[in-house]
């Protein structure tokens, strides 16, 4: 098979023939200060303009040789669209959600242009303009949040997990019920825009809820979600979730994007045959204070347990080196 | 009087909410002192809860619920407590670091410091470093507590401890820090005296730093 970026992601994506290597690629954030300098793109610009979006992005293609390109580096697109007061931060600074509309619970407004709204259009136009630059050669991953994760910003999250704490369970499903049609509405529009598979991130993670409140109170939704969007999906929750994996490998997601606090080798036996592995070399020890060396033989690990896609575990520290990052190039480049 | 004290604790391990109140109520009718109540049921109970969250027995649902239940318990006896004059087991300023909006990590350890018996003063969010020093510099606490979730955030940990060295003030206050991407070999780099991994970890830490 021809070994291009895009093929060898795709070919992953759908367990299909292997090239003569792994494929690189992050379904979360590659933005770095690194990067931002290589590119002349910073934030808050890379948010909210759409050619700097795209530019920042091509950046972890063509700069660092990455086989993906993912121009979503917040978790903050949607909640501005649904009407949330978000601070877009600074170069040093992630953006975050200011205010929680629906702490009460109340019924949701999903505006009618939704679609149409500056941060999601200039996550859609991003995407048009990485389609017309790198189509075929990088594959071009678009990014939602699940309803989970919506959950959090429109409530708030210790007020969201609470209420579960307090068995308000129907306040929360009905919270969740009312926001999967944004995240289908959004999954659906970045395919339209050029993405070749969307990443949904949704944080249920081992850190915060139990696997049997993820199976009781998502697993449902996710399958309801996957039932209703055409391409390949991939499913983003962090944290050690080892305990949760078989539940996910049930929710009708192609992939499963995971951190190296879950055993590749362990991950890989739970889900093999039921999803594709994206990741997992750990962020905060390896990626930002680790050498070149430490992140290759993390790499090499993850590909020899069998994760098909190789990068980061999540959205990268902002602080990253440029050659750590390449350092997870030069591992794939050995092959398998 | 210890059938009293048994249900107060197993109340807050279950988080009872709805219940503690009353118990509470009928502990100090029966003449349990308030400092009692707090030390031999409250704290015990608050322990075995961050046990089980460190076990992965239960998760922040449940721990949120169990310090609700403390805290409605709590509010009870303070006034109480603050006629009988009992001193608190240490002062702690607590915040995330710059830039880090996320603080159900720096809440929880909150709810589990005071479940000790620690007087805490929650500065809240996104902290910046000369509001914190002066902090520090006025209310000269035992320890100082950072919290991050985001790894982008993690070198402002680093500038409150280079700030606290400028200001000679480094020596004064122990410095813990906590967070998902906090580890121990990175509170070492940056010379903080301890790194907690959850809030029941906070809670043994704190003790160690105040009585050494």
């Amino acid at each position: 098979m021809k070994s291009s970026g895009y093929q060898l992601v795709m070919s992953a994506m759908f367990k299909g023939e292997k090239g003569d290597r792994p494929p690189t690629g992050t379904p979360t954030s590659i933005a770095c200060h690194d990067l931002m300098d290589a590119t002349g793109i910073s934030f808050p610009e890379a948010h909210l303009n759409a050619a700097a979006m795209a530019e920042l992005a091509l950046g972890g293609h063509e700069i660092i040789g990455f086989d993906t390109v993912m121009p979503e580096y917040s978790v903050d697109q949607e909640v501005a669209a649904l009407g949330a007061d978000v601070d877009w931060g600074d170069r040093n600074m992630m953006p975050d959600t200011k205010s929680f509309l629906y702490q009460d619970f109340s019924d949701i407004t999903i505006p009618d242009d939704f679609l149409e709204k500056p941060s999601m259009k200039v996550l859609l136009d991003a995407l048009s303009i990485l389609r017309r630059h790198v189509g075929g050669s990088a594959a071009i991953i678009g990014k939602a949040m699940g309803p989970w994760t919506l959950s959090y910003h429109m409530a708030g999250t210790q007020n969201f997990l609470l209420q579960i704490g307090l068995g308000e369970t129907a306040k929360v499903r009905k919270m969740v019920e009312q926001l999967i049609p944004v995240t289908i509405a959004s999954v659906n529009a970045q395919f339209q825009a050029g993405a070749d598979i969307v990443v949904v991130a949704d944080h249920a993670t081992g850190n915060l809820i139990s696997a049997e409140h993820y199976a009781e109170l998502l697993l449902p939704y996710h399958q309801e979600l996957t039932s209703q969007i055409d391409g390949p999906t991939i499913l983003h929750v962090c944290g050690n979730c080892s305990d949760r994996l078989h539940h996910f490998a049930e929710a009708g997601f192609n992939g499963y994007h995971f951190e190296w606090q879950v055993d590749a080798k362990n991950a890989v036996e739970i889900v093999d045959d039921k999803m594709v592995l994206i990741g997992n070399v750990n962020n905060p020890q390896t990626l930002l204070q680790g050498t070149p060396e430490d992140v290759y033989q993390q790499a090499r690990y993850a590909i020899e347990s069998g994760v098909e896609i190789i990068g980061p575990e999540c959205a990268i520290p902002l602080s990253t080196p440029l050659e750590n990052l390449k350092a997870i190039v030069a591992a794939v480049q050995e092959g398998y | 009087m210890s059938e009293h004290l048994d249900k107060i604790r197993e109340a807050i391990v279950g988080g009872l909410h709805n219940e503690i109140e009353e118990l509470v109520s009928s502990a100090v009718d029966a003449a349990i002192a308030p400092q009692q109540i707090v030390n031999e049921a409250m704290i015990p109970g608050m322990d075995v809860v961050g046990q089980k969250f460190s076990t992965n027995e239960i998760f922040v649902p449940e721990m949120l619920v169990a310090a609700v239940t403390m805290n409605k318990g709590l509010d009870l006896l303070k006034p109480l407590l603050q006629k009988a004059g009992s001193v608190s087991k240490g002062t702690i300023v607590m915040c995330t670091v710059k830039g880090d909006l996320h603080d159900i990590g720096k809440n929880l350890v909150i709810m589990m410091l005071e479940g000790a018996g620690f007087e805490v003063i929650d500065m809240g969010v996104d902290m910046n470093v000369e509001t914190l020093i002066a902090k520090v510099k006025e209310i000269k606490p035992d320890i100082l507590g950072l919290s991050a979730l985001l790894t982008t955030t993690l070198p402002e940990m680093a500038k409150v401890l280079e700030s606290l060295e400028a200001n000679g003030i480094r020596n004064q206050v122990k410095v813990m820090i906590g967070g998902a991407p906090v580890d121990d070999a990175y509170s070492e780099k940056i010379g903080a005296d301890a790194y907690g991994g959850d809030a029941a970890e906070a809670v043994q830490i704190a003790r160690e730093l105040i009585t050494g």
